[in-house]
């Protein structure tokens, strides 16, 4: 069959597989982590396995190398199948993954080394920097110029919330990475004291709210009507959501920096803009609730629907969670406990990896042309994970609430109540509870890895023909 | 009584919600016949435990409520498990359109009151208010009330099971979204000056 009337599949196979590998990983990194900070004899005195070399490698896995080849693979593979034609480029989507791979192994080398910016979620340095620009570029290049070259006039709308992503991924990462090299491995920021602050977290906010937002819901806006079988429950809504989305978003950075050198007033608009951005998040969540609502009756033969209505109902309740957290009042207690680690990782391990294990189980078996190896497994693998996330978020509720409230105790003559290693000591049995709740979700993984591994064995790949639109 | 039902639903919750079913609770025989009651354990337990037993952080001395701050505490903890056992239900009343049941809201009520049973009798700890042994012994008693609370939704509700999964998981988000709001609020309160006062 000539190449222009098949899919370019070897590039999402490629992804998938490597979402897999990289969320295994991650997540491994995660677990040893909170094993460090429940028992930290485990930092060994070795300083490229400190828990603050290996955190920003946790995160950088988990987020760029496992969700990024997730968002890579999955949007691929929509952007071809709901424009009826191969990808923009061969030759482009290959250098992005093999890009993308390089980025990854460089950040393995170079965080456990000490290399880094210190800008959180942007800790490489400036050379891995340029790479990651070049790679996004064409990204946006191939994506974009698929869209382009469509067979259909209409753009469907997972498409928008991916080119937005990838776009507005771009701009944070460029402006944010400025920055001036006096050597091959240090830079310093463009930015002085508190506007590097603001365009920081201008940056790290958005990276939650396009990378792993905008990306997922463009993933959701697919695989979840595809699954269940039904159209989207109000395409009207998800084009306001996905305006006011992309509007609000861009605003919220600042509730990072309440209480800080940062002028009130740009704290209280961040505020504010934050409690707004519910709306537009809570529309995502209510169409993909209805959508699934509907395919009731598909529950008892389908493990993997479930996947897809936890990791919904996970996303109405962590963006209800980060408004609330952005309050004034509310940030005072809760910042800088793990109050917001829990939040961050009910969004994490609830939304962003339970909706791309539900997607991978969507997609390897067809990208291979195999059946699901064990549906009983994706049971399995469902049950362990939501006992991890439910060990993990408990876990950081009430020590992150128990933290704040003891920091800020103050005795009848002022001075305070307790020291800081005492609240410390107070985390030691969460520590212990969030460990274990770690270590399930990522079992759960390993066990879907497995599954995965028995689908795909042996399998022979057939290049999928396009078909022609159906108007 | 509601406890014959509460041992029926513990040993088999199936026949227990088949029992409840059956007894169409109104509005006020629920609150009357079980939540008014229920809600008390947790929150004598929770006065006791503040005012007489009291709690060690980080080998500290030992820290206790003056008994007037704690009263109030425990009543405004009466009252919002009360009002959340009404709330659920009134969620439970109105999601319950989208998800093909119609039942009165004595019946909705009655589902949310006697899933909570587990968290009710579990709050009796709080006497002991040692907050890592009440997470770790709350943990699986929650697991429970979630357990009974998918076996109750397609038989209290009169939906096939599998509507049924799909219901009580939204109402499971509606539940976390409700627990997050009243962490909110806690913080809010606390931070505007109703921090409970210490002995000292």
């Amino acid at each position: 069959m000539a190449q222009a009337h098949t899919y370019n599949d070897k590039v999402v196979r490629q992804f998938a597989v490597m979402t897999i590998v990289w969320g295994i990983v991650g997540m491994s990194v995660g677990v040893f982590i909170a094993a460090q900070l429940a028992w930290p004899v485990l930092n060994f005195d070795t300083p490229w396995i400190t828990f603050s070399r290996l955190r920003p490698l946790h995160t950088n896995a988990v987020i760029f190398a496992f969700g990024g080849s997730a968002l890579f693979a999955s949007s691929y593979y929509v952007v071809q199948r709901t424009c009826h034609v191969r990808l923009f480029s061969d030759r482009l989507a290959a250098f992005t993954f093999w890009g993308w791979q390089l980025v990854i192994l460089l950040a393995a080398i170079t965080l456990p080394l000490g290399i880094t910016t210190t800008k959180e979620y942007a800790e490489l340095e400036w050379p891995i920097d340029l790479l990651i620009a070049a790679v996004w570029i064409v990204y946006a290049v191939v994506f974009l110029g698929t869209i382009v070259k469509r067979r259909v006039k209409h753009i469907y709308v997972a498409n928008w919330f991916f080119a937005a992503f990838i776009l507005a991924v771009a701009a944070l990462h460029i402006v944010n990475s400025a920055a001036l090299p006096v050597s091959l491995w240090k830079s310093y920021s463009a930015y002085a004291g508190v506007q590097d602050a603001m365009v920081q977290w201008w940056y790290g906010h958005n990276a939650v709210g396009f990378f792993l937002t905008a990306g997922f819901l463009g993933m959701m806006y697919y695989f979840v009507p595809k699954q269940a079988n039904r159209p989207v429950y109000s395409y009207r809504l998800s084009i306001v959501h996905f305006w006011a989305l992309t509007f609000t978003y861009i605003w919220a950075g600042p509730h990072h920096l309440h209480y800080t050198a940062l002028p009130d007033w740009a704290q209280s608009l961040g505020m504010v803009m934050s409690i707004i951005l519910l709306a537009p998040s809570w529309g995502g969540m209510i169409n993909g609730i209805m959508t699934l609502s509907g395919a009731w009756e598909k529950l008892r033969t389908d493990p993997v629907l479930r996947f897809l209505i936890v990791s919904v109902s996970f996303y109405g309740m962590s963006t209800f969670e980060g408004p609330m957290m952005a309050i004034k009042t509310v940030n005072a207690l809760s910042h800088y406990t793990d109050w917001t680690i829990g939040h961050v990782h009910s969004g994490a391990l609830g939304w962003v990896a339970l909706i791309s294990f539900g997607t991978m189980y969507y997609l390897i078996p067809r990208l291979f042309g195999r059946e699901l190896y064990s549906l009983r497994l994706v049971e399995v693998h469902f049950w362990i994970a939501m006992t991890g996330i439910v060990l993990y978020i408990t876990a950081m509720w009430v020590s992150g609430i128990m933290q704040g409230l003891m920091w800020r105790a103050v005795n009848t003559d002022g001075t305070l109540t307790y020291s800081f290693v005492e609240s410390v000591q107070a985390m030691h049995p969460f520590y212990i509870i969030r460990f274990l709740g770690g270590l399930l979700f990522l079992s759960g993984a390993i066990v879907m890895a497995y599954n995965l591994w028995k689908t795909v064995a042996g399998a022979k790949t057939a290049p999928a023909a396009i078909p022609a639109p159906a108007h | 009584m509601s406890f014959s039902y509460v041992l029926k639903l513990f040993i088999h919750p199936s026949v227990g919600w088949a029992a409840i079913h059956a007894r169409r609770y109104s509005v006020a025989g629920v609150f009357i016949g079980h939540t008014l009651l229920f809600a008390l354990i947790p929150a004598v337990a929770g006065y006791i435990g503040t005012t007489q037993v009291g709690w060690q952080v980080a080998d500290g001395e030992v820290i206790r409520l003056t008994g007037a701050s704690a009263g109030n505490i425990a009543l405004l903890y009466y009252l919002a498990m009360v009002a959340g056992v009404a709330t659920v239900g009134a969620a439970i009343h109105w999601m319950g359109k989208t998800y093909g049941a119609d039942q009165p809201i004595g019946q909705c009520i009655a589902l949310a009151s006697f899933s909570a049973t587990p968290l009710f009798l579990i709050g009796a700890l709080q006497a002991y208010p040692v907050l890592w042994l009440n997470l770790v012994a709350g943990l699986p008693v929650l697991a429970f009330t979630t357990y009974i609370f998918f076996t109750g939704v397609p038989i209290m509700m009169e939906i096939p099971q599998e509507r049924g999964f799909l219901f009580s998981s939204a109402m499971l988000a509606f539940g976390l979204v409700t627990l997050v709001a009243m962490l909110a609020v806690t913080a809010l309160l606390w931070g505007t000056g109703f921090a409970p006062s210490f002995t000292s």
